[in-house]
């Protein structure tokens, strides 16, 4: 018996020596400093791009100086980023700083996991620009800060608008489908590529449309696809879509649009103005034929409506650093480096009067004329589910691309949108 | 003599056919991720990549903590295999060569837990480690990829257990080894293949294990190859080359163990899966 | 009898082999007699601890914990905040009641079915083609089978997409090289069937190598009497196929198509990384709905029942194979 039980005793042992190999520390890095924030280290979940390395490095150093605690930005993938960020908020050390994006911010500021900003909007927010901080706010609190913006422009290769003996860029929506027409019959290239699922362009549509992708009946929020306004703006991706051999059921990353229009037989595309770099990364040659235009619109004085991309910063509630995180903020969000990051990664700053450091990026350049008219999705919490892949909108959009009328393709996917809207919290 | 001339040709020709079928994807991968982007995004496919570049590579090897991932993938990896192997060893001798009240219970309940649909257990799972306060460890991790493993290591295992016949051990014995030299000597030697073949299938699984790893280890330190592989597909599309040259990295230790272990595997794999 | 007595001893000859001990073991504390000879009554529950501790540990933990969670109203919320809301059996009845899970069910069903049948005709075919080649020719095919089978699900599951790629796919290409100019652009992923065939290409692609390099290596067991003998009585290449090779791999077959039937039910990495479910949620196989509604849209509670009876109804489709080997075992010892 003895013999016995030390065999099944030496099985456990040896099987706890294994376990203790795989072990490792504990994340530590959470002492409560006992003068200033010495000993500290602030966690920072930024998505990957979002954090350029100069204005990361300037910041960092500037942080530490000033609270003498440490910064840790962690890069975060978008694979499974929500579950990610909902599970980490549950936890006991959460990240103390999240970025999120700007439409799920209600979402998440919904769940009780973020922690309320309002004194420091109140502190370091006066001048936020309007429209930006929109999503930031839920249920009259503050739950996050305005952090960076971007919207589309046109991403246009001169070399094929000058062979189809195009000189200006277009001003109106007319302009630019004349344009497109040209560059069709005169040259070889694809006029546009569009692929049949870039939602956020389309999005943009149905804002220039003053359209709502939602309406309240009674207490709940239901799809409002249906409406003739949105199927006109359907027309109008339609009648943009029909100038592209792009499938008609991807979206612009599968393949990466910018990859495609980096060959040189495409004459322009939708997309965020850094995608440029994309484009020349796959082939040099390309890099001095690229311009760019804002997305003109029915007038000229009115370009556009587009989609208003962009990150709030958020602290969670469970962080046990709330005052280091908003001393973060402050500084993250300051003049100085709010306006380095505009500077560096070209995008659109939380304050109008910091668009002076967009001079010289064409794209940014481009798209800041539109910002002002700029919208988002639907900031309801419930939307968040809607756009979940696979996303109802997109198969609308493919439904309509591939001949249904827009009423009809409405009503294909009503159902699943108000079923996705009408899920619990 | 001419249809056996088309005897002896159809089976060659069925053959190089089918070679090319099931080695032409692993090619093409290895292929894309040495081309540069202007010659993978191609109206005509170049298939032998002329002009080769190891840019894919630089980037993908220049991710952040990408040597500590190689670590964390091995570690786990390498315990979880090791400790199902020992402990199924020991399931299936008792399963395989004794009689006892409730055995039947037992296989049944190896052959159920081979069934748990892991992707959606997720949930319970971080909830359990969240509490038991383990997140960001490799120790979960390890310990999860063993029981995803240990049925079928318990079930194959048993059959190569009872396929060595038992006369070996005896003779063993009667030539004056002691029962444990028999079992170092004898046994062990022939169910070296059943080890290997189990550990193969062992090994593949915990390598590629993504959603578990991804919502319980969120330190970036403390992650998994799968996740840096799949930062390559992102939201602002695919990079084709730097997927393919991540994917080729990740595939390597696999492809190597395989060919090292397989033919010595394969043999006795028969064993085990004739006996069922 | 003679039999029976046989088979016991192995039981006793294991036993103490591994628990490397050369004093032959004591009477077992219950049993006396015949017992007497067997290597104490609970050596084998001792050697099966582990596992059991493990598996009970491990997988009854959370299969319990998922069970609880199926009946509570789970969502980012109440994760976050830690709270606990029951919903009794409405997740079970909302699944049940819509008519999405039950088409789910019938195309898993279907799926499965194919890919199995697929996998195993084909990949019985490849492993009697392994016997008859030449050794070159062998080790060529199997150096192919190997490196198919040796892909990390991930990485092939890639490479597969960007074979298929809409644009710049060298599938597309070939397919327009040789003729079928409609293909140069065509969307695999456009259509239900289409990215199913994609789908199940990659599945019965990384499973047959298992299956043809196991059965050829199964056939080389086969004791050459039996196939003279066959020709003795004047047997045919199909005829001794029937009569010798095919009831002698029976049982392996058999174990085959079960794990296959699992694993393939089970497949999730390929169909999610392919085309997430889509296009329209028309792939989405039951794994994968459940993940989609669970953990995908964060209604954690509904993704668990769903969970639950995934694994119902994995088990209604093994439970005859299931039955089969229990009463095997019955016979057995």
């Amino acid at each position: 018996m003895n013999r016995k039980l030390i065999a099944a005793v030496g099985v456990a042992g040896m099987l706890m020596s294994v376990a203790a190999c795989g072990g490792d520390d504990d994340n530590g890095g959470e002492k409560t400093g006992a003068d200033g924030y010495k000993g500290q280290t602030l966690t920072v979940w930024a998505m990957d791009g979002s954090t350029p390395p100069g204005w990361t490095k300037d910041l960092t150093a500037a942080f530490e100086k000033k609270t003498k605690a440490k910064l840790k930005f962690e890069t975060q993938q978008w694979t499974g980023i929500q579950q990610k960020i909902t599970t980490s908020l549950s936890e006991d050390n959460p990240p103390d700083v999240i970025e999120v994006g700007n439409t799920q911010t209600p979402a998440y500021a919904a769940t009780g996991g973020l922690a309320d900003l309002s004194d420091l909007k109140s502190e370091i927010g006066a001048d936020w620009t309007e429209a930006l901080n929109e999503s930031a706010v839920y249920d009259g609190k503050q739950y996050a800060a305005p952090w960076y913006f971007a919207n589309r422009v046109v991403v246009y290769n001169k070399k094929v608008w000058a062979d189809a003996g195009i000189k200006d860029t277009p001003k109106t929506r007319a302009e630019f489908f004349d344009a497109l027409k040209a560059i069709d019959k005169k040259t070889d290239a694809e006029p546009i590529y569009l692929p049949g699922q870039n939602w956020y362009f389309f999005d943009g549509l149905t804002i220039g449309q003053g359209a709502d992708l939602v309406k309240k009946e009674g207490d709940k929020y239901v799809s409002n696809l249906a409406d003739p306004k949105v199927g006109k703006a359907m027309e109008t991706y339609k009648e943009f879509q029909s100038y592209s051999k792009a499938p008609k059921d991807k979206d612009e990353a599968t393949p990466q649009q910018a990859e495609v229009f980096a060959k040189g037989n495409v004459g322009a595309f939708i997309g965020m103005g850094w995608e440029a770099g994309t484009a020349i990364a796959a082939n040099k040659k390309i890099e001095k034929d690229i311009g760019y235009f804002t997305i003109p619109g029915e007038t000229a004085e009115k370009p556009e409506g587009v989609f208003l991309g962009g990150s709030n910063f958020a602290v969670a509630a469970g962080s046990k650093k709330q005052e280091l995180a908003k001393e973060f903020l402050k500084l993250a969000l300051s003049d100085k480096f709010e306006g380095a990051l505009a500077k560096e990664n070209g995008v659109i700053p939380n304050k109008e009067s910091l668009q002076t450091n967009l001079k010289g990026n064409g794209a940014a350049e481009a798209a800041a004329p539109a910002a002002a008219g700029g919208g988002t999705t639907p900031l309801i919490p419930e939307w968040a589910a809607v756009e979940n892949d696979p996303n109802p909108i997109k198969a609308y959009m493919t439904a309509v691309l591939k001949g249904k009328s827009p009423a009809a393709a409405a009503k294909q996917v009503e159902g699943e949108i108000n079923k996705r809207l009408a899920q619990s919290s | 003599m001419k249809r056996s001339l088309m005897a002896r040709l159809w089976p060659n020709a069925t053959a190089v056919v089918l070679f090319a079928v099931f080695a032409f994807p692993v090619y093409w991968m290895f292929a894309t991720s040495l081309k540069p982007t202007g010659d993978i995004i191609s109206d005509d496919p170049v298939f032998v990549p002329t002009d080769i570049t190891f840019e894919h590579f630089r980037k993908v090897l220049d991710a952040d903590h990408f040597w500590t991932l190689v670590g964390n993938s091995l570690t786990v990896t390498v315990l979880a295999v090791v400790a199902s192997l020992v402990i199924a060893l020991l399931a299936s001798f008792a399963l395989a060569r004794m009689r006892f009240r409730g055995r039947r219970g037992f296989i049944l309940t190896f052959m159920i837990a081979q069934m748990a649909p892991w992707e959606v257990m997720i949930i319970a799972i971080y909830m359990i480690v969240r509490d038991a306060d383990l997140l960001n460890s490799l120790v979960p991790l390890t310990f999860f990829y063993m029981i995803m493993v240990l049925p079928f290591t318990v079930l194959t295992l048993r059959g190569y257990v009872a396929a060595v016949p038992k006369e070996l051990e005896e003779s063993a014995m009667v030539d004056g080894c002691t029962r444990r030299q028999a079992f170092v000597k004898i046994i062990f030697p022939l169910l070296a293949p059943g080890l290997m073949a189990t550990s193969l299938f062992g090994f593949i699984t915990a390598w590629n294990e993504f959603p578990l790893v991804l919502i319980l280890n969120k330190d970036a330190e403390k992650q998994t190859l799968p996740l840096w592989l799949s930062s390559f597909q992102t939201t602002f599309g695919d990079d084709w080359g730097a997927t393919m040259a991540a994917s080729s990295l990740f595939a390597v230790p696999i492809l190597l163990l395989f060919v090292f272990l397989q033919r010595k595997a394969v043999s006795g794999l028969t064993a085990g899966a004739v006996k069922g | 009898m003679s039999v029976q007595t046989k088979r016991t001893d192995t039981g006793t000859a294991a036993a103490p082999g591994v628990r490397k001990t050369d004093v032959p073991p004591p009477g077992g504390p219950t049993g006396p007699g015949p017992a007497g000879r067997r290597g104490g009554a609970s050596a084998p529950y001792l050697l099966l601890l582990p596992g059991l501790l493990a598996t009970v540990v491990l997988l009854g933990w959370p299969l319990v914990k998922n069970g609880i969670l199926s009946f509570q109203n789970l969502n980012p919320r109440q994760l976050i905040l830690h709270l606990t809301e029951w919903r009794g059996f409405d997740n079970y009845t909302d699944v049940l009641g819509s008519t999405d899970f039950w088409k789910v069910v019938q195309r898993t069903v279907v799926f499965t079915a194919v890919n199995v049948v697929l996998i195993m005709v084909l990949g019985t075919l490849m492993g009697l083609l392994l016997a008859r080649l030449g050794k070159r020719m062998r080790l060529l095919l199997l150096l192919g089978l190997v490196l198919a089978w040796a892909m990390p699900v991930v990485a092939a599951t890639t490479v597969y997409q960007w074979l298929f790629a809409q644009r710049f796919g060298v599938v597309n290409w070939l397919l327009a090289k040789a003729g079928w100019s409609s293909m140069a652009d065509y969307n695999w992923f456009g259509t239900q069937l289409s990215t199913f065939s994609v789908i199940i290409l990659v599945i019965v692609w990384q499973s047959i190598p298992f299956v043809a390099i196991n059965l050829y290596a199964a056939t080389t067991t086969i004791p050459k009497e039996l196939y003279e003998a066959a020709s003795l009585d004047g047997a045919g290449t199909w005829k001794s196929f029937t009569s010798v090779t095919f009831p002698f791999l029976r049982p392996f077959l058999w174990a085959t198509t079960f794990l296959e039937v699992i694993w393939v039910f089970k497949a999730f990495p390929q169909i999610f990384a392919i085309n997430m479910g889509g296009p329209d949620r028309l792939t989405e196989t039951l794994p994968i709905y459940a993940f989609v509604e669970g953990p995908g849209n964060q209604h954690y509670g509904m993704g668990a029942a769903i969970s639950f009876l995934t694994i119902l109804i994995l088990l209604g489709l093994t439970a005859y194979y299931l039955r089969t080997v229990l009463k095997q075992e019955e016979d057995e010892l």
